[in-house]
């Protein structure tokens, strides 16, 4: 039955002309997003629930609370620090992981301390930053920057090992610096792996800034939404839900978009025939 | 064709010595650690000295609540985790299994994975309030997607040639799952269920620390709000350790079943 919906598709692809395929394409990908929107909208209609309101409700407290100036006093806080941590993140992932990676007496001297703060779940950590730093955007930002590293550093360490060995002996006998080595060779095919480390990251990162902000803080988007559960005005906490879903899959996103322009010219390089 | 200090570096890395490094590191780190806090570099009521929290440890294995806190986090992580490998993987296999199921419903899951799953923090507090079932609810929700995605790309990607193999020899088609579809799924489903147990370990502390519901979490919030320091870094490490104990467990039973399909892979390749 499978096969059958499969050449079905490849069938109509091909009798049809690239265009029609495509659109039949973009409906297949779409109908149940759509379907389970309309759901949703007819089922919630008039809804008497108290918890489950209805969808035209939700979506007018979204326009109200979290779009122009009311939503981004909301939004905006949360994207600075996540992009403050995130960034921070990144290049200390990437500057250690590459040390780590080239170093591998060093590496695996620190890997038990690496597992074992690898494995703190980055909540765990909320209460300790909230001794630390207080209520603020340092102890947010530090949390981020701890939780996200982790994923960062592991793939860079596996990404810069992974290097083609022929590749190191032919820099060394040529006798290249080594900054060159390691900004013109080993980063750049260790950049997938570094994506895909990143890639995760990202997500966490999300995750992190929200639960801290639904903790200590006084702004932000978790501030927001916890504080309109708690005021018992569940349009908001609705709307407050689904302004994060959206930014959260905006995000995600910009991030593959950013991804191909960096992994361009690695694809590039290696679909050669032969490779 | 290796180089001769790429030789060198391995032998390095396997030898004699390279317990004994991650030994002496790590002894290194704590005396540094334990000297910072003698010498008041380090206050003792933001970061405690090493020797204080292992006493502090010490404690807090001895006591009932910090078994019983452990217990129930431990429950609901499992149970959560259960829930959604029950949930998701079938369906995963399923939507993977037809390429309409799979198309349609790669968007939506891809939507529906990027909402982080605490901003279902309010609602489940809303609906069940600080307990168990709250915290249930917020793991199947954060676990679920991973597993999901992962299902179904591991079948979407099983082999063409042992697929078509498979049907020219006319394996039924329980056959066929048992033998050709399963197997090769099975790597994708493990990363998804080690994506996930991490995953639902995150979302089961952060629900007791935020949401109150009892647990490890809940602990660690009441040791910060008596400003007992020690006890509070004492659960951290105790949660920590947990993580490395759940990632070592997951780790082997992988090895297990990727060693099964590692020698199974040659057979038809």
């Amino acid at each position: 039955m499978a096969r059958v919906a499969a050449t079905h598709s490849r069938v109509t692809g091909r009798l049809t002309g690239p265009l029609t395929g495509r659109l039949v394409g973009v409906a297949v990908e779409l109908w149940l997003p759509v379907l389970l929107f309309a759901g949703w909208w007819f089922a919630s209609l008039g809804s008497g629930s108290l918890y489950f309101v209805g969808l035209d409700v939700i979506l007018e407290a979204l326009r109200d609370g979290w779009l122009g100036q009311a939503g981004a006093a909301n939004v905006l806080p949360s994207l600075r620090n996540l992009a403050e941590g995130f960034l921070l993140a990144a290049f200390a992932g990437v500057v250690l992981g590459t040390v780590l990676g080239l170093v591998r007496p060093l590496a695996n001297a620190v890997s038990p301390i690496v597992e074992f703060l690898r494995s703190v779940p980055g909540v765990a950590l909320l209460p300790i930053g909230l001794l630390i730093f207080g209520i603020g955007t340092e102890m947010k930002v530090s949390l981020i920057i701890y939780g996200s590293v982790w994923p960062i550093l592991l793939n860079t360490i596996d990404g810069v090992r992974s290097v083609d060995a022929t590749k190191q002996d032919v820099l060394r006998s040529y006798r290249v610096p080594a900054y060159l080595r390691i900004l013109g060779v080993v980063l750049p095919s260790a950049a997938p792996r570094i994506m895909v480390g990143l890639r995760t990251s990202l997500s966490i990162a999300i995750t992190v800034i929200v639960f801290s902000e639904m903790i200590g803080s006084t702004e932000g988007i978790g501030y927001a939404i916890l504080q309109a559960q708690r005021n018992f005005e569940i349009p908001q906490m609705w709307a407050g839900m689904l302004a994060l879903g959206v930014i959260g899959y905006l995000l995600n996103i910009g991030f593959r978009g950013v991804e191909q322009l960096v992994l361009r010219r690695h694809r590039a390089m290696n679909t050669t025939p032969g490779s | 064709m290796t180089a001769p200090g790429a030789l060198l570096r391995r032998a390095g890395a396997r030898g004699v010595g390279a317990g004994e490094a991650k030994l002496l590191t790590v002894f290194g780190v704590l005396v540094l650690w334990q000297l910072l806090s003698w010498t008041g570099a380090l206050a003792a009521d933001v970061i405690p000295s090493p020797a204080a929290i292992g006493v502090s440890l010490l404690g807090v294995l001895g006591g009932p609540e910090f078994w019983q806190a452990l217990g129930l986090t431990l429950l609901s992580w499992a149970l959560g985790l259960l829930v959604s490998i029950c949930l998701a993987v079938p369906v995963g296999l399923l939507l993977g299994a037809s390429e309409f199921g799979y198309r349609s419903c790669r968007f939506t899951i891809d939507f529906l994975r990027t909402i982080p799953p605490v901003a279902l923090v309010p609602l489940a507090l809303l609906l069940y309030g600080a307990t168990m079932q709250m915290k249930l609810v917020l793991v199947v929700l954060g676990a679920v997607w991973p597993l999901l995605l992962q299902s179904m790309y591991g079948v979407h990607q099983v082999d063409l040639v042992a697929r078509e193999t498979a049907r020219s020899y006319r394996l039924g088609r329980w056959l066929r799952t048992a033998f050709v579809i399963v197997p090769s799924a099975a790597p994708f489903v493990f990363t998804g269920v080690r994506i996930a147990a991490t995953m639902a370990l995150l979302l089961t502390i952060g629900a007791e620390v935020i949401g109150g519901a009892p647990g490890l979490g809940a602990a660690m919030t009441l040791a910060q709000t008596a400003s007992d320091i020690p006890r509070l870094f004492a659960l951290v490490t105790a949660s920590a350790v947990l993580g490395v104990l759940i990632n070592t467990v997951l780790a082997l039973v992988e090895r297990r079943v990727l060693s099964w399909h590692v020698s199974q892979r040659p057979t038809h390749a």
